[in-house]
């Protein structure tokens, strides 16, 4: 038995679907291709996956991953997007397969990359304001967590923004904690700009990829 | 690759629930080049995704369409209140989900009637749609609107918007309307024109093509069909299963949806006839798919979509002449390939051991039954044909097999019920409580839970009980507050239906074209689900009736005399009245019928010359 790492994006329309139908879309098409994988030895047996990090609603995914277990070592691993795809909907493409370099617990950061514009205010208004906030001392945000709400500054979020130039397409770069330890959602860090400046931002983000704690990329 | 639906779309997509019912991009959703197909049906089920997704007649019809080059057929649900209102705000149009093209682009707006409740929902998506609810105000030879499935019973509610109603089944007579719409718009011809030529199709009826006289009492005086439309219209009907269409794949939904499984349809019809139940009347006789033929369509729909659960479909699966053989025959495959059988509309005689054995390895989530009534008298009035002592041996074998869940299904407001019949149903969920104490070798350590239901009876068209009165929302609640009191145990829980959505439902089920004007008031008020108890609103729909000087318990409460014209009687569904009127004699007497299988009773369903009428005994 040997594990294997299942890499592939989510995006389109199929980024409006919750974990839990990732899931079950993802069960489907394991079962359909007939891979030679591990099943639970519950008392209903179903096969074995995990996602190590597990996407929100409405974010696209470059480089999303889901771990499996494969009972014969001389499976070729290579044939598994082939195996995979023809049962998924377009919006998710299995594109590698790999046997897993790090724990699901080394994940320690996310990189996203994040188009943003208004309809109230122009791109240029939209990106000196967000440049205004960083004058101030602080951006709390309330965050649930296990023990209920809590206060989050969210000011070194947003200094971490790398805006590009376009101001047709206003877009920035962000990495941000993730993982089991410390996650940070970009959705929330908009959040608490939208609750600053007072106006709706539309956003589309994109996931582009999960580091280790030394930046290393999850593998 | 480039999204089908709007920037616009996307751009609330985010702000509402479970965004992906409004996506489309699910596996095998059929896209098609829209330059290079003929007709473009939008094929509308009034409901949300998840329910109507569920729906076989849908992924039917779905996939005959497509399988013609020249038709591109998409689907099209009710978008939930949250979407609906940012619709509206920001004026995007109901769209399609394939396309994302609006529903003004297509050529047939087809909706399916499964319901009275969502009838609402109907013009609620024409008019999110933009385009005009009275077929009299769409004068183009384009966005044609029709409808199919049970309702189509009675289609009078709902006269005044569609232009073509589907009487029966649909693979065939919908087709043969789709190729008198190309021929038709190839040669220039009109609406009306098309309309008309439409009416002398087997199948159809074009309400726009018959008058309707009334009397002073509101009851109808004439019904006159105008321009060559037949004055009687029969159903449609496939007498053979096995050569007719069936879809080797679905559309695999990326959300959960309510019967999220593969689907095969094991045979059409109802050898039983009971005399509340419409599906029974409007589908005779029975026809039946081979098993050989089962067979193929589960392997290849499971292989196709990837489902590992099959639920076997018809109005009583245990009635399946040879069920027995066919579990073995389904089970030899399902147990290789992993896929998990499901058995539903098992009837009280039918649970046997055999049965159990076969789908024993389906989860014991639970086990339902329909007694429908509380008492032997009224079991037999109703012609259910379910005796106490089988219910009770068919429970002992479900807990001796470790069930300990028991769903009993009952109706309220029968013909000739008695406060005796209410109290029999809790006497029945006590006897069933107290098998489960009686059965040896039952789950150990845990209690049984008998779930008692109880809707309430609405008299339906085409049935032997179409005359009778519906019982006033007082009488149901009194009848309901007689069974929560007679129930004497914690191991019964008891639910029942609201009296008032039902008091609806029998309005529009054997409403008149004098509705139309409700409806159409309904609509512009904004009405939509009213299945659903977020939405409806009594007190609302009963100022309609009111401004509209409609008396609703006319169509409800009121007993009909025999000789009154009533709505749907020139509708032939191969059941003659003759049949229906000594059932409902019988029902009086409390005398049953026996089923088809056993003997045929001459209901006259056998003028279409096959299924269980030409069976060999």
């Amino acid at each position: 038995m040997k594990n294997v790492r299942i890499w592939f994006s989510k995006t389109d329309e199929c980024k409006y679907i919750s974990h839990l139908d990732l899931n079950r879309v993802m069960l489907r098409a394991v079962r359909r291709a007939q891979l030679p994988i591990w099943y639970t030895e519950g008392f209903n047996p179903h096969p074995f996956v995990t996602f190590p990090l597990p996407i929100s609603l409405g974010i696209s995914g470059l480089r999303e991953c889901m771990d499996i277990r494969i009972l014969d070592d001389n499976f070729n691993i290579k044939e598994i997007s082939d195996k995979m795809n023809p049962y998924l909907p377009m919006g998710i493409r299995v594109f590698d397969a790999t046997e897993p370099v790090y724990d699901p617990k080394y994940i320690t950061y996310a990189r996203y990359n994040a188009e943003i514009s208004s309809e109230q205010v122009s791109s240029e208004v939209l990106r000196e304001s967000i440049y205004n906030i960083l004058k101030k001392d602080e951006l709390i945000i309330q965050k649930k967590s296990k023990a209920g709400m809590k206060d989050v500054d969210m000011l070194p979020y947003v200094k971490a923004f790398e805006f590009n130039d376009d101001l047709n397409n206003l877009s920035f770069t962000v990495t941000l904690p993730a993982g089991n330890t410390k996650n940070i959602g970009l959705p929330l860090v908009l959040k608490a700009i939208e609750k600053d400046l007072e106006i709706e931002i539309d956003y589309k983000i994109t996931k582009l990829d999960m580091f280790t704690e030394e930046m290393k990329p999850f593998a | 690759m480039i999204l089908l639906y709007s920037p616009d779309v996307e751009k609330i997509l985010l702000k509402v629930q479970k965004p992906g019912r409004y996506t489309g991009g699910e596996l095998n959703a059929v896209i098609k080049d829209k330059e290079k197909v003929e007709i473009r049906f939008a094929f509308c089920f009034p409901d949300t995704y998840e329910i109507g997704m569920s729906h076989l007649g849908m992924k039917i019809l779905y996939s005959q369409f497509n399988s013609y080059d020249h038709i591109w057929c998409e689907r099209v649900f009710a978008p939930w209140t949250d979407m609906e209102a940012l619709m509206r705000e920001r004026n995007i149009p109901l769209y399609a989900l394939e396309s994302g093209d609006p529903l003004t682009e297509f050529d047939f707006i087809g909706f399916t009637l499964q319901y009275e409740l969502s009838y609402t929902n109907v013009l609620n998506m024409l008019s999110l749609a933009g385009i005009p609810l009275l077929s009299k105000d769409r004068t183009e030879l384009n966005n044609i609107v029709v409808a199919g499935g049970t309702c189509t019973s009675n289609p009078e509610p709902l006269a005044d918007f569609v232009d073509i109603f589907f009487i029966g089944e649909g693979e065939e007579v919908d087709l043969e309307v789709m190729e008198l719409y190309r021929e038709y718009k190839k040669q220039g011809k009109n609406k009306k024109e098309f309309l008309i030529a439409a009416s002398k199709i087997e199948g159809v009826y074009v309400p726009s093509l018959y008058d309707v006289e009334y009397n002073e009492d509101g009851t109808i005086k004439s019904f006159t069909a105008l321009e060559g439309a037949p004055q009687r219209v029969s159903k449609r009907i496939m007498m053979d299963l096995d050569s007719t269409y069936y879809p080797d794949t679905f559309v695999v939904p990326l959300v959960e949806i309510v019967h999220d499984r593969a689907i095969s349809e094991i045979f059409r019809g109802c050898i039983r006839g009971c005399r509340f139940c419409q599906a029974g009347f409007l589908n005779r006789p029975v026809r039946e798919k081979s098993p050989d033929n089962i067979l193929n369509q589960c392997r290849t729909l499971c292989d196709r979509t990837g489902y590992d659960e099959i639920s076997l479909s018809s109005l009583s699966s245990s009635d399946y002449s040879d069920i027995v053989g066919l579990l073995e025959t389904l089970t030899q495959w399902s147990d290789k390939s992993g896929v998990s059988l499901s058995l539903p509309s098992l009837r009280v005689d039918g649970f046997t051991d055999d049965i159990m054995n076969k789908i024993k390895t389906v989860r014991k989530s639970g086990l339902t039954f329909a007694p429908e009534a509380g008492t032997q008298r009224l079991r037999d009035a109703i012609n259910k044909n379910v005796f106490e002592d089988e219910l009770l041996k068919t429970c002992h074998t479900a807990f001796a097999g470790g069930w300990t869940n028991i769903k009993l299904y009952f109706m309220i407001g029968l013909p000739t019920e008695t406060m005796e019949d209410v109290e029999g149903i809790a006497n029945l969920g006590q006897a069933v409580v107290n098998e489960f104490y009686r059965t040896e070798g039952r789950a150990k350590g845990r209690g049984v839970n008998v779930t008692v239901s109880a809707s309430s009876f609405v008299p339906k068209p085409h049935t032997p009980f179409q005359w009778e009165a519906q019982d006033s929302i007082d009488t149901i609640h009194e009848k309901q507050k007689h069974l929560k009191e007679s129930i004497r145990t914690k191991k019964i829980s008891f639910n029942y239906h609201a009296a008032d959505t039902s008091y609806l439902e029998g309005i529009f089920a054997r409403g008149d074209r004098k509705l139309c004007k409700v409806m159409l008031k309904a609509a512009e008020r904004g009405f939509h689900f009213d299945g659903w108890n977020d939405c409806f609103d009594f007190a609302a729909w009963m100022e309609i009736f009111d401004e509209c000087g409609i008396d609703p318990d006319f169509y409800t409460t009121r007993k009909r005399s025999l000789d009154e014209i009533l709505p749907w009687d020139f509708l032939d569904y191969g059941v003659c009245k003759n049949f229906l009127l000594s059932e409902r004699e019988k029902a009086y007497r409390s005398v049953t019928t026996p089923n088809c299988r056993e003997k045929c009773s001459a209901c006259g369903a056998a003028k279409y010359k096959g299924g269980i009428c030409f069976e060999k005994c």
